[in-house]
């Protein structure tokens, strides 16, 4: 049984046809990356897959349960967890308040209205050790506008990370990095244990093939193709789809 | 600031309020009774403004039904305690079901929706005159008895109002703080972020309405008992929007915001109008040059004006780094566990 | 019922709902293009029947006094929008507090200028017969007020479907700058729109005064009236507002005939009904949640 399975999966808005019958196999401990030309219909696919967008028809089904008329917010609850191509945070809070709220999300003790939240020591413990392995727990007071564009993007995969996801989907975790940050990020990336699935999205080729146990094209909302890393790289007609369509060694903002 | 002096201000002001019988004359104790009566009901539209982000300009809604609840059950029922339990309980059921059918709607649009829903109340009322006395108003015959003696003079009722005050203080700030609190802060900063992280944004909302609505009519119950009289004018939409202006007023980014707002209201209110009939105008006038002047609140004022003289410890660490620092990437000893 | 009491009691509530749908065009025209929640509009609806009263009440004739009326409307409109409200656009609590300012102002100036006893314009001698329906005979008048209506309704499709000032507006709203790049003085549109809303306040003030009179208190009246139009049309559709202020006449009108004293009620019911069916309003393209 994978771990996500997404079928025949359609979506339009008023008439286009973004998506166009869908198929999608993740295994549990893979890092599946999805590429494709701009315009292709990766973040709807996303958005689909997390209950952003209702789909029109085909199902989205995690380690076998189905998922795909539920609200989005239950998702998280199924083990699916996303990050966002643009920083999605709480941009007036402060790092450790973003790593709060991220971990309280799944704790039974999310609606209780008397003890303060400061005094709930395991969550304390949870957010000290989440910010301290990956390097933000000097940064906890500061809010977020005060971080570096680099530092919210780590945090905006920690809030994903906090509550504890079988299948994690990262949406450009490298989009608008500098040459450094990205090597640092796929370092990140390429660390995290197999416990975790991975679905991403990505644009830089480098980082694609650094990570990727297996590799979905996707292009007019059509999987055009699906295969491993080494397939992929070699097909001539892959290397089409981007001609001219802008594969870039660096993602664009 | 840090806790302990946060701590020692709120029991000085504490201490400063009971006192306050000692120099004030009994227009004075009556005027600031109705400023803590008055508070309570700020602090509950503060509570949704400033914590949940719902702009809700049909308050007095929940207002109205606290004290029409006093007036009108206080003929067959006697005892304070059922009184009051069931002005906050009506006002907190007519909160959440309301509330169900409102929240649903975007910004605007729910400003507009409270403040049709809380004048279709107000003419409901006004219709019914032979049951509410419409705008003649009726009297209010109960009596705040807590069972130790009717609180009925204007000292007992200051304290009476200033302890009630006091503890609904407390009360929301503990709910500020508390887990639900918290998520309510994160729904208003970023509800797409709170659904994808898991929460069910909706019920959040809809919690501190409810929780808005019940503190509203528990103010309202107050005041009956403090008036001894009710007319329409407590579900009219002009008291909806006097209440909005003092939360503004005051502030709403902290809680203490929205009972200053309603102090300096009030007392400017009483000043400007034992000078002029023409009160509303130069109370429209003061609106609008605090708007034009573009401050913030008042609450916001003095935490500036406070960190400007005793200095803020946060403040004092290193600004910002270089954008081009790295994030520093999983600490060598341990891998990300999950 | 006899069948030209029905006739009447229809041609009333859809006079009446043209009158509402004045009422609120003005609101929604200023909500629906610049984004703010002018909640003065009832006061500059009273406003506007005032400042026609005290010219009527000095013998001006009908016509000329609501062209005067509507024209320092504007103006007023134009103040508004550039000394106050323009700094607030995105700022919805500084909108309310603003607007709320301004009712207050507004509302005690009329009470100071002209008193509480409730006022009237007497209706225009051309329009001051009655047509007759079977029994009944119906104002002339009203009449007229339909025929306005729906001159407006017909004025607005036109701006908002053979011109492009609609995205104009709202695209400077959301990038004033990018407007200023591409050679429009946003200023004077914005102006223009508040003008016009103003305006449209005035008109309904003007035109509505013989039918309902002018009394202290009526800004509230009419605003709620207004609010209500809008929510059951629909956030930013003078369509909707359109139709549910005829909606509203309508069931207002023969509400009363079955229900008195609860027309109120009844809209409030109708109000509730929508809500749970179309929580954005009937034709309203809000985001649901």
């Amino acid at each position: 049984m994978s771990m996500l399975q997404v079928k025949n999966l359609s979506k339009s808005f008023k008439g286009l046809q973004v998506l166009r019958d869908i198929n999608i196999e993740v295994e549990a401990s893979e890092r599946h990356v999805i590429i494709g030309p701009n315009g292709a219909g990766k973040t709807t696919l996303f958005n689909c897959i997390t209950g952003d967008l209702p789909l029109d028809s085909g199902t989205v089904t995690i380690e076998g349960r189905p998922v795909s008329h539920k609200p989005n917010h239950t998702r998280v609850h199924d083990g699916l967890a996303r990050t966002f191509q643009k920083n999605n945070l709480f941009n007036q809070l402060t790092v450790e308040e973003n790593v709060d709220l991220a971990i309280m999300a799944c704790k039974p003790y999310r609606f209780r209205l008397f003890k303060p939240m400061s005094r709930y020591a395991d969550m304390r413990e949870e957010a000290e050790r989440l910010l301290t392995e990956w390097g933000l727990w000097d940064r906890r007071h500061r809010k977020v506008d005060e971080l570096s564009y680099g530092e919210q993007r780590l945090l905006e995969i920690l809030l994903a990370l906090a509550s504890k996801p079988k299948i994690l989907l990262l949406d450009e975790p490298t989009s608008g990095m500098s040459p450094a940050e990205t090597i640092k990020t796929t370092k990140l990336i390429q660390s995290f244990p197999r416990s975790i699935t991975l679905l991403v999205i990505e644009h830089d080729m480098e980082v694609v093939f650094s990570i990727a146990d297996r590799i979905t094209v996707l292009h007019h909302g059509e999987v055009f193709m699906s295969g491993k890393p080494e397939d992929i790289r070699g097909d001539e007609r892959v290397k089409e789809i981007y001609f001219g369509g802008g594969m870039k060694r660096h993602a664009e903002a | 600031m840090n806790t302990k002096t946060k701590t020692f201000l709120h029991l000085a002001c504490a201490v400063i309020l009971l006192l306050l019988p000692l120099v004030l004359s009994k227009f004075g104790l009556k005027l600031t009774t109705e400023i803590f009566i008055m508070s309570i009901f700020v602090l509950s539209l503060g509570l949704i403004i400033g914590y949940a982000g719902l702009v809700s300009l049909g308050h007095a809604a929940f207002f109205g039904i606290g004290v029409y609840t006093v007036a009108l059950l206080g003929k067959y029922v006697s005892s304070s305690y059922v009184l009051i339990l069931a002005a906050i309980v009506f006002a907190a059921v007519t909160a959440l079901l309301t509330g169900m059918l409102f929240i649903r709607s975007s910004g605007a649009y729910f400003l507009m929706i409270t403040l049709a829903f809380s004048q279709m109340l107000f003419v409901l009322a006004y219709k019914l005159k032979d049951i509410t006395g419409g705008a003649d108003g009726m009297p209010i015959r109960a009596t705040l008895d807590l069972g130790f003696g009717a609180i009925d003079s204007v000292k007992e009722l200051y304290y009476f109002m200033a302890i009630a005050f006091m503890i609904s203080y407390a009360l929301l700030y503990m709910f500020i703080k508390s887990p639900a609190g918290k998520a309510v802060v994160g729904v208003k900063e970023n509800e797409h972020r709170m659904k994808a992280l898991g929460y069910p944004t909706r019920s959040y909302k809809l919690l501190a309405y409810t929780i808005s609505g019940g503190f509203a009519g528990f103010a309202g119950a107050l005041y009956a008992y403090f008036n001894h009289f009710v007319s329409t004018n407590v579900l009219a939409w002009q008291f909806s929007g006097q209440v909005m202006v003092m939360c503004i007023v005051g502030g709403v980014s902290v809680l203490f915001g929205p009972p200053i707002g309603a102090a300096l209201f009030i007392v400017l209110q009483s000043y400007v109008s034992s000078y002029t009939e023409r009160w509303p105008i130069i109370m429209g006038i003061i609106f609008i040059a605090f708007v034009l002047s573009g401050r913030g609140g008042i609450a916001e004022l003095l935490i500036w004006a406070w960190n400007k003289v005793f200095g803020n410890k946060a403040e004092d660490k290193p600004t910002v780094p270089p954008p081009s620092a790295e994030p520093e990437g999983p600490n060598p000893k341990g891998v990300a566990s999950a | 019922m006899n069948l030209s009491i029905l006739l009447f009691q229809i041609l009333t509530g859809l006079a009446y709902g043209m009158l509402l749908f004045m009422m609120a065009a003005g609101l929604t025209i200023i909500f629906g293009l610049l984004n703010v929640v002018n909640l003065a509009h009832g006061a500059l609806f009273m406003v506007g029947g005032y400042v026609a009263f005290a010219f009527t009440k000095e013998h001006v004739n009908f016509w000329l006094a609501l062209v005067i009326a509507v024209m320092i409307m504007a103006i007023i409109g134009v103040l508004i929008e550039r000394f106050l409200l323009g700094r607030m656009y995105g700022k919805e609590l500084e909108q309310v507090l603003l607007t709320f300012g301004l009712i207050y102002i507004f509302t005690d100036t009329a009470k100071w200028i002209w008193g509480s006893t409730p006022r009237s314009i007497p209706i225009p001698e051309i329009l001051d017969f009655s047509i007759p329906l079977g029994i009944v005979a119906f104002p002339a008048y009203r009449l007229f007020v339909v025929a306005v209506g729906i001159l407006i309704a017909i004025l607005l499709w036109y701006i908002e479907t053979k011109t492009r000032v609609g995205a104009i507006v709202r695209a400077g709203v959301d990038d004033r700058h990018m407007l200023s790049a591409l050679g429009i003085n946003f200023k004077l549109v914005f102006a223009s729109v508040f003008a016009f809303g103003a305006g449209m306040a005035g008109l309904s003030g003007v035109l509505g005064a013989p039918i309902l009179g002018l009394y202290t208190g009526m800004d509230a009246d009419v605003l709620l009236l207004s609010l209500v139009i809008v929510v059951i049309g629909g956030l930013k559709t003078w369509k909707g507002a359109f139709v549910s202020a005829i909606l509203v006449g309508l069931v207002d009108t023969l509400g009363q005939v079955w229900f008195p004293q609860f027309s109120m009620v009844v809209i409030f019911v109708l109000m509730v009904i929508v809500l749970i069916i179309k929580p954005s309003g009937l034709f309203g393209k809000g985001v649901e949640a």
